[in-house]
């Protein structure tokens, strides 16, 4: 197992007092907030966050960590000196918070591991038989929106055994992904979620939609653009081009006299919702290079056909 | 010679796209959520969710709102919010992605 700095974590001194922890933790943990933070790695350091001040905030829990003494680095190996919790009685019953999942090694063994997912609810129904609600975040690709598609998603779920230790169980599901579903959107799966009393009253899973990095294509809720190169030429004169959609090629006009940034939409050709979003395609001109005679003396001819000045307004 | 053919077929779950077509009473959008239906109630009453339905009994949230409220629950949760302040956040965060999405714009011209 490895070492972790919860200090080192939360940005603090060994010596410093409960306040200062429970600023720093406030101040971080605000800043990495999956749902405010666009921070690529958010959900793995707010994680972190939850850890260290889960042991930092309770002074029992903090004496027993600094007991195992400040010289150890991050990500060192390491194994707690033996009965490192000898003399020490935890009031809380150590599973009070219940939310914060995949807890490193170190907080596993020391501090134990009964802890529910986050995103399942633990709560008390005494008179609900019915099994909880589980929830995961999926990444499709935006084609899978376009056609439908049939998957294979493995998902993660910790898993507590009777002793109290948590593992990582993998399962994977075959799932229709149905044509149209968008980012952001849920896909609710009937019975899949935690077990009822009866196969009947099994909770739901819920699917949280998102799409893999497109390197063409940008989405923004149904609508779709592309930025599409096009010949100077062909701006100035209009042309008639093949533009590639997540489903197929489409031909479209480009309009005479278009200028560079010009956003041109295709109607319907966004994600196939009801109703269906929108396809832009933005004009990015690009110059052929000036590579051979042939070239240059084209834009000689260019440079002697018009009277332009790109930047005649500068001096106005 | 016998040919044993072996084939085995793969059975797909079919999910349902919870969107505006799905809709949630409180009792069921708090079990979805876990955001309690005080919490919920607080949130109506602030203006960040618009059920259908005059009284709690009778209200049904839009699927579409689902994210939203999970988002809210763990701002709730993970920062102890109080109902005026989930409202903000979620406005806030609204404009920040609307933001976001028009620099994304910007940017890509």
């Amino acid at each position: 197992m490895k070492y972790k700095d919860y200090y080192e974590v939360l940005g603090l001194e060994r010596s410093a007092s409960q306040d200062d922890v429970k600023r720093s933790y406030r101040k971080l943990a605000r800043k990495y907030h999956p749902d405010v933070s666009k921070h690529a790695d958010a959900e793995d350091r707010f994680k972190e966050l939850g850890e260290a001040y889960e042991v930092l905030k309770d002074p029992e829990k903090r004496a027993a960590y600094d007991r195992m003494g400040s010289d150890w680095r991050n990500g060192q190996e390491f194994q707690p000196p033996p009965n490192w919790d000898e003399g020490f009685e935890f009031s809380g019953a150590g599973n009070e918070a219940g939310e914060h999942a995949d807890f490193h090694d170190i907080f596993e063994k020391m501090f134990g591991g009964a802890r529910g997912a986050r995103g399942a609810h633990p709560r008390q129904r005494p008179f609900d038989a019915r099994g909880e609600d589980h929830h995961a975040k999926v990444l499709i690709d935006l084609e899978d929106a376009y056609r439908g598609a049939q998957r294979a998603i493995s998902l993660q779920m910790p898993v507590v055994d009777p002793q109290g230790h948590v593992s990582l169980e993998t399962r994977t599901l075959n799932v229709t992904i149905p044509k149209g579903i968008r980012a952001g959107q849920h896909l609710r799966l009937s019975g899949q979620g935690a077990a009822g009393a009866t196969p009947e009253t099994a909770g739901d899973l819920y699917l949280e939609i998102a799409f893999r990095e497109h390197p063409r294509f940008h989405v923004d809720g149904r609508d779709v653009s592309l930025d599409l190169p096009v010949a100077p030429w062909e701006a100035a004169l209009g042309a008639q081009v093949t533009v590639p959609t997540p489903d197929g090629s489409v031909e479209m006009t480009v309009p005479a006299g278009s200028a560079g940034g010009r956003r041109l939409r295709l109607k319907g050709k966004g994600i196939p919702a009801n109703p269906p979003g929108d396809l832009y395609v933005i004009l990015n001109i690009v110059l052929p290079p000036a590579d051979s005679d042939a070239a240059k003396a084209a834009y000689d001819a260019m440079r002697q056909a018009f009277n332009f000045d790109p930047r005649a307004h500068f001096y106005r | 010679m016998i040919i044993v053919k072996e084939t085995t077929t793969t059975t797909y779950l079919q999910g349902q796209i919870v969107d505006e077509n799905v809709e949630f009473t409180l009792v069921e959008l708090s079990r979805v959520s876990g955001a309690s239906e005080e919490e919920l109630t607080l949130w109506v009453a602030e203006g960040v969710f618009e059920p259908k339905g005059e009284r709690p009994q009778e209200w049904r949230f839009s699927g579409a709102a689902l994210r939203r409220v999970q988002t809210a629950q763990r701002l709730a949760h993970d920062f102890q919010i109080n109902a005026p302040g989930v409202a903000l956040a979620l406005d806030l965060l609204d404009e920040i992605d609307l933001l976001r999405s028009h620099v994304k714009r910007v940017r890509r011209t």
